[in-house]
């Protein structure tokens, strides 16, 4: 009764125990603060905004609604994006760079294969990003937002969503590629 | 190229994880469940301490609240035990004022020009008159009253001990050299206090002690009565605070702006010009009995503050103050004088705790404590010669002391509602300045205790 066992979790969490906070803590903390580091470089940074998250979880959990195995990780996880978004409007006045000519549209031509790459470097490779570029990536691959979304979310205009994110697309992709070569050249 | 390597992405990254950072869970679980124990296990923390109380509940909203309480609170309480130690170490305020009165007596027995300069040299700080026998060194209590008036002077910084020897313009450096050598070993010989002048004091260091613990009282009892009921802001604009007293100095011979009596290099440097200002001062006044006269005008302030009520009775308040002090000068005989003008602009935080009395139609009636910090910003001494009715020159410099006030208060005042949301207050009170310990010296400091009236208005936010 898989199931089961996360909604006695929830009704334990309602009733604000202690001790069910922090099994949810325990359970769901790593993967929160890979979500979180995606948006938020600082290592004190991440600690607070986790810090915010969870404070928000524990006064909005009578908002939840189970909705089946693993909403309860997709709500927890919205609301650290949530929170890493607010984090990042108030403390780095966040630049989505516009201008067009900062460098040039790299052709990928085949698609990046991320079988052997490991997750690290690829969380690596995304943190490497420009905060605005970074931002958009997220929310539009891993949160699987809409460039309208986005563009509300962030109060950016969509074509700037769209264009930031084709960057970092682009840029991503390139660094993909360069591992891959480096790592060729290492073998060869 | 298709985004379908960023599914593969979206995929492979799902399960990713990373080390969590040190100390999150123990910094959530104290955020959030240390004033949950209290509602999970009612009854077994019972008998928490006020201060845990405060500290657990302060995580909540009011927490600001809590902050400026106990920063109010901490502050009294840093005033209250450093007024005590100072109250180990009388002598250094009040005696100043037991010694004043003597001044004048003193003054009508000492006609001779000469010994009255070496007489109030041996005093170092000439508003602490002291009898001209007490020059006698050889007698031993007399000598050692001497030595706490020495002391009392370096509490003052103000080891000018050159004295007013310039009483008789006609002193000579040696004389000069003379006396301050004399002076020196005295100010050296930093004695044990003085039972005689602790006798002497006792009188009136009784006046603001007795009153610092009641105030004192209140604070804690207020700390004990915080609740947090309802949320009502009130914005106070202080427009006016007059104070029921100007303050008046007098010392013979002359003296500089700080009551401290002119320093040998003041004199050493203007004796060397000839058309120098000060001089044609000293020259003029040779033959005649010479006095220094320091006024100090009413205090000034402005302010702007910010209530918060908690429950029905008590408040909470801090907000800025600004306040000017300025001195008047009058130094020399009535014909050929120095006039200074110091005028010391402070900006200040106020901490006020009210408690509503009675409340009667529009009228509000209520009592108020709190304190006061106050740190000079500015200041400006202007300086006037002037030889038989004529301004030789005038000098202006900016003060580069620039202390930090301390002072606690309280008073009770009445407030009448306007209308809806706007009301006018009156508050007479009285404030206790405590020393700053700089040279600077003002109406708070020859008149630490004084009664004044706020006027101001008041606005009710909710």
């Amino acid at each position: 009764m898989e199931e089961n066992k996360e909604q006695i979790l929830v009704q334990h969490l309602l009733l604000k125990e202690e001790a069910a906070w922090k099994e949810l803590f325990g359970a769901y903390s790593r993967n929160l603060t890979y979500v979180c580091s995606r948006y938020i470089i600082g290592k004190e940074d991440v600690h607070d905004v986790l810090q915010n998250s969870f404070i928000k979880m524990f006064r909005s959990i009578e908002s939840f609604e189970y909705r089946g195995n693993g909403s309860l990780k997709a709500w927890m996880t919205r609301i650290v994006v949530n929170e890493s978004l607010k984090y990042l409007k108030q403390n780095s006045e966040l630049k989505y760079v516009n201008h067009e000519c900062e460098f040039p549209d790299i052709p990928i031509e085949e698609e990046p294969n991320l079988e052997e790459i490991p997750q690290t470097v690829i969380m690596k490779m995304i943190r490497l990003l420009p905060d605005g570029y970074r931002t958009v990536f997220n929310l539009y691959v891993f949160e699987e937002k809409s460039h309208k979304e986005i563009a509300a979310l962030l109060g950016i205009a969509e074509n700037s969503s769209a264009s930031q994110f084709h960057r970092a697309k682009a840029m991503l992709a390139q660094k993909i590629k360069e591992y891959k070569m480096s790592k060729k050249a290492q073998y060869e | 190229m298709s985004n379908q390597w960023l599914n593969d992405l979206r995929k492979k990254m799902e399960d990713h994880e990373q080390d969590v950072p040190d100390g999150l869970w123990e910094d959530i679980g104290n955020e959030l469940f240390s004033d949950e124990d209290e509602n999970m296990f009612p009854g077994i923390i019972l008998d928490d301490d006020i201060q845990e109380r405060k500290k657990i509940s302060g995580i909540r909203n009011p927490s600001l609240l809590y902050r400026i309480g106990g920063v109010a609170a901490a502050i009294v309480v840093i005033f209250f035990v450093s007024k005590k130690l100072w109250n180990s170490n009388p002598g250094t305020g009040f005696i100043k004022k037991v010694a004043t009165s003597q001044t004048k007596n003193e003054k009508a027995e000492n006609n001779n020009p000469l010994n009255n300069t070496q007489n109030s040299n041996a005093e170092g700080y000439s508003d602490s008159g002291i009898d001209l026998k007490n020059n006698n060194l050889s007698h031993p209590i007399e000598s050692s009253t001497l030595n706490t008036m020495a002391y009392e002077n370096i509490e003052n910084k103000a080891i000018n001990s050159s004295a007013d020897i310039f009483g008789d313009a006609k002193n000579d450096v040696q004389n000069t050299e003379n006396v301050f050598s004399k002076n020196n070993p005295i100010i050296e010989n930093r004695s044990p206090v003085n039972e005689n002048k602790q006798a002497d004091s006792e009188e009136l260091i009784t006046q603001p002690e007795s009153k610092l613990p009641e105030k004192y009282a209140a604070v804690e009892k207020m700390k004990l009565g915080k609740k947090h009921d309802k949320k009502a802001w009130m914005l106070s604009m202080l427009t006016g605070n007059a104070s029921s007293n100007a303050a008046e100095q007098q010392f013979p011979g002359y003296a500089t702006m700080s009551g401290s009596p002119m320093s040998i290099d003041q004199v050493w440097s203007s004796a060397n010009y000839d058309d120098d200002p000060l001089m044609e001062i000293l020259l003029a006044n040779q033959n005649q009995q010479v006095e220094a006269k320091l006024r100090h005008k009413i205090p000034i302030t402005l302010g702007v503050s910010l209530y918060y009520n908690l429950g029905k009775k008590w408040g909470i308040g801090t907000g800025i103050n600004y306040t000017k002090l300025s001195s008047e000068l009058h130094s020399g005989s009535a014909s050929n004088y120095i006039k200074g003008d110091q005028a010391i602009h402070y900006l200040g935080i106020p901490v006020q705790i009210n408690y509503t009395v009675i409340k009667k139609g529009p009228f509000t009636g209520y009592a108020t404590a709190g304190a006061l910090v106050e740190k000079a910003v500015a200041g400006t001494l202007k300086t006037k010669y002037v030889v038989n009715d004529e301004i030789k020159e005038i000098s202006e410099e900016r003060l580069n002391i620039k202390p930090i006030q301390f002072s606690v208060n309280t008073g009770v005042g009445v407030q009448l509602k306007v209308i809806d949301k706007f009301g006018i207050y009156a508050e007479p009170g009285i404030g206790y300045h405590f020393k700053d310990n700089s040279a600077l010296n003002t109406i708070y400091k020859e008149k630490p205790l004084n009664f004044n009236v706020k006027f101001g208005i008041r606005l009710m936010i909710d």
